[in-house]
């Protein structure tokens, strides 16, 4: 409201007296009845807003009570903090207006707009209570979350792996049945060698109280492996599935002496055998000396990420070359400076400019989904998805630029006597490249920013990567996936900025 | 000779910028038109070379009625008048030569001078016009790194490219301190004393119409209010110039600068 408006105001229609009792009642209707209709209705506005909205936590806080003050006092137990901070805020504001109310129907300006910072301050203590806000989360759960975030922070002994040749020997043993027990290995010569005594036995249980019971105990002997190193002991049951018995959570594994040789006891590991198995169950021990040989090679998921990165960052330039084949044509239609000669041509520009400003308001990643749907899962639903975007939001900045054309140097080089072509070459298309090599860079920039996350929602690049990493826990190689993506979004942004200032 | 007959020219929301305008103006005037702001004189010269269209009326330039010219006539035309700005209308981005070069597109084969392609003759004579306005040495900046009166500087030059048989400069020194105001307004009076280029100039201060003009025009509201040669404005006192400008008429400041100072 302009200062005049305030001299000008005609004189309350109602006496203090009234206007307080008025507004007691009604929270800003004093103010109204006092011809401060604005003031009034944004006081009554509020209020209602307030009131709904605590009534609507508190009925939440005291869920599963019923009664009005069996839930209030369940809310006020489960948040007393935010509740009782609420209920003063409201007895205080109700007072304030009815003061205000009072001292609206004096004549002259009524200043006073502190009660709005504390309608605001109410809908500040309101949101954060909404929002769930926790902050006393941020370090309680920060131990568990730093293993994973230490992962993604550090993922780089992920990114390469190297093959892995195995040496390996084993005995059989018959288990939890009867029969002669399987003979001791043929010996080979020039390969490992394992034996293992006693050749029969019975497996680890659990009793009823699903303690266990362990099995025979055997010993394990090798020969004829790689001297001083690590031997992990393998076994294999009737129908040949292999798993590493754990002892005490360990896996139980053993070091071969300076010629090769080992020995060791376990006992026979648990195995859930199925109860159709009959007859003898040969079961089968193995010593294994896993080691990696070879060099170093890129892993599955650096591989992967740099596939899907080069993806990426092509589905944004394509995405940002059809935006600029398909939104210079429609800047034209959307510049009001070429588009007001007639009322035709200006209709032409208010529904292009509507269409516009409605598809540049959805979001990129809502555009993904409608183009999933409409192509199938796969980076050209994320290209379709940026391309409309591009298109809707590259239109209005060139129409924009097309509109602060300066006319001076058009009408300049007109006066030399030039023909209309020679005009554009020279007074316009000057003119128009450093907003459009500056918008297009810029949005190329947004593009490759959308694509990393496109992919979240199935439009192809390297957030689809990213998402089912996370998912599967493999932080490490999400932790791959958020360093290429930083690291070429960082490029990104050094070279658009290079670029724009060597044309602008 | 450039003779006006009867120049009308109504916008198409209705305003009459002029009404019934004649006056000539003969080989190696330079004619001052004064007036108010908005009386009409960038109307005026602009409806000269039709980057306006004029209403009605007639515009003989050496007999032939630039009204009537068709595009190709008109560019013919448009090239022998060179036009200066007030606020120089320089393509910013593009180097000071290739704006000074621009000025010779009217007499380029289109196609050639679309890809910025200009002989070596025409090249020289760019510099040889930069040269002439004392900024050889800037050819190769950018506009919009010079300052106001060189830019004002480039767009003569950009003009003397066309070799014009007239200059319409609107205001070419509004935009200027008075010293660069007489800098630019003695390029203009040396060029339409030594080569007889007839020069056609609006201009706001009493000192410098006095100082350089030959034959003024005053404007007032689209219509023709005074005209009068050399000795008429030597003895045109400040009430009569106050007259056709109403209050705004000022002088550039109390007679400390003379027209012989140059930058
Ligand atoms: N494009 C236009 N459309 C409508 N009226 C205009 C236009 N250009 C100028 N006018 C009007 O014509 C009159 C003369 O303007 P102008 O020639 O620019 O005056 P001056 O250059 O003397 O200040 C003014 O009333 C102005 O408002
Ligand atoms: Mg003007």
């Amino acid at each position: 409201m302009s200062p005049e408006r305030y001299k000008e105001k005609k004189p309350s229609l109602v006496t203090a007296p009234v206007a307080a009792l008025l507004s007691f009642f009604v929270p800003g209707l004093g103010q109204i009845m006092a011809r401060r209709v604005q003031r009034g209705l944004l006081m009554l506005g509020a209020m209602v807003t307030i009131i709904g909205l605590f009534i609507w936590r508190v009925n939440l806080l005291g869920r599963r009570v019923d009664g009005f003050w069996p839930t209030l006092s369940k809310a006020l137990e489960r948040n007393t903090f935010f509740i009782s901070f609420t209920i003063l805020a409201i007895v205080a504001l109700w007072v304030w207006i009815v003061y205000d109310a009072v001292k609206q129907t004096r004549k002259g300006k009524q200043y006073g707009n502190a009660i709005f910072a504390l309608i605001l301050l109410v809908f500040f203590g309101i949101g954060w209570q909404i929002s769930e806000i926790d902050i006393v989360k941020l370090t309680s759960d920060a131990n568990e979350a730093w293993l994973p975030l230490s992962k993604i922070l550090w993922p780089w002994d992920a990114a390469v792996t190297r093959s892995t040749e195995s040496l390996e020997a084993g005995a059989e043993v018959l288990v939890d049945s009867e029969g002669p027990a399987p003979p001791k290995p043929e010996r080979v010569e020039g390969e490992p060698y394992v034996w293992v005594e006693p050749r029969e036995g019975e497996l680890s249980r659990l009793d009823d109280d699903n303690n266990i019971i362990p099995g025979t105990e055997i010993t394990v002997y090798g020969e004829g492996f790689a001297p001083e190193t690590r031997t992990e002991i393998w076994w294999s049951d009737a129908i040949g599935n292999e798993f590493q018995p754990r002892y005490q959570g360990r896996y139980v594994s053993t070091v071969t002496d300076e010629e090769g040789n080992f020995e060791m006891t376990m006992n026979m590991p648990y195995r859930l055998v199925p109860p159709s198995a009959r007859g003898q169950q040969i079961h089968k021990v193995i010593g294994r000396q896993v080691s990696e040989v070879g060099p170093l090679l890129p892993s599955d998921p650096l591989v992967l990420t740099i596939e899907l990165i080069i993806e990426t960052i092509f589905m944004g330039m394509m995405a940002t070359l059809f935006g600029i084949v398909f939104s210079v044509p429609v800047s034209f239609l959307a510049a009001r400076n070429l588009m007001s000669s007639s009322w035709i041509t200006l209709l032409i520009y208010y529904i292009t400019r509507t269409i516009l400003n409605i598809v540049r308001a959805i979001e990129p990643l809502i555009w993904a989904l409608i183009a999933v749907v409409w192509v199938g899962l796969g980076p050209f639903a994320g290209i379709v998805a940026l391309t409309i975007h591009s298109i809707a939001a590259l239109g209005k900045l060139y129409s924009e630029s097309i509109e602060s054309i300066n006319p001076g140097p058009i009408e300049a080089i007109q006066a030399t006597g030039a023909t209309k072509l020679q005009t554009i070459m020279f007074a316009v298309v000057p003119q128009m490249i450093p907003p459009f090599v500056s918008f297009t860079i810029y949005r190329w920039d947004i593009n490759v920013r959308m694509s990393t996350v496109i992919g979240m929602v199935g439009g192809g690049g390297i957030g689809f990567l990213l998402v089912q990493y996370i998912r599967l826990l493999e932080y490490k190689s999400a932790g791959i996936a958020v360093w290429f993506i930083a690291l070429t979004v960082a490029i990104l942004d050094y070279v658009s900025a290079e670029i724009r200032q060597r044309f602008v | 000779m450039l003779e006006i007959k009867n120049l009308t020219k109504v916008y198409p929301d209705g305003t009459r910028a002029l009404k019934n305008v004649s006056f000539t103006v003969e080989d190696g005037d330079f004619l001052v038109v004064i007036g108010l702001s908005g009386s009409g004189k960038s109307t005026l010269l602009r409806c000269i070379n039709r980057l306006i269209e004029p209403t009605e009326g007639q515009i003989l330039l050496d007999g032939q009625d630039i009204i009537k010219a068709d595009n190709q006539e008109l560019r013919l035309i448009r090239r022998r008048i060179g036009m200066i700005f007030q606020h120089f209308n320089l393509v910013d981005r593009s180097s000071v030569l290739t704006n000074v070069l621009s000025g010779k597109l009217g007499y380029i084969t289109p196609w050639a001078s679309i890809l910025h392609k200009f002989p070596s003759k025409v090249r020289n004579e760019a510099l040889a016009a930069l040269n002439k306005v004392g900024i050889a040495d800037q050819a190769n900046k950018r506009a919009d790194e010079l300052s106001g009166g060189q830019r004002q500087r480039v767009g003569i030059a950009r003009a003397l490219m066309q070799n014009p048989s007239m200059i319409l400069a609107d205001e070419p020194v509004a935009s200027l301190d008075p010293v660069l105001a007489h800098t630019i307004l003695g390029y203009l009076e040396d060029l339409n004393k030594e080569t007889q280029i007839s020069v056609l100039c609006s201009l706001h201060y009493l000192d410098l119409v006095q100082r350089y003009a030959t034959k003024v025009i005053g404007l007032k509201d689209g219509v023709l209010v005074y005209q009068g040669d050399r000795e008429d404005i030597r003895e045109m006192t400040d009430e009569q110039f106050k007259e056709i400008y109403g209050e705004e008429a000022k002088r550039v400041s109390a007679g400390t600068l003379s027209g012989e100072v140059r930058e």
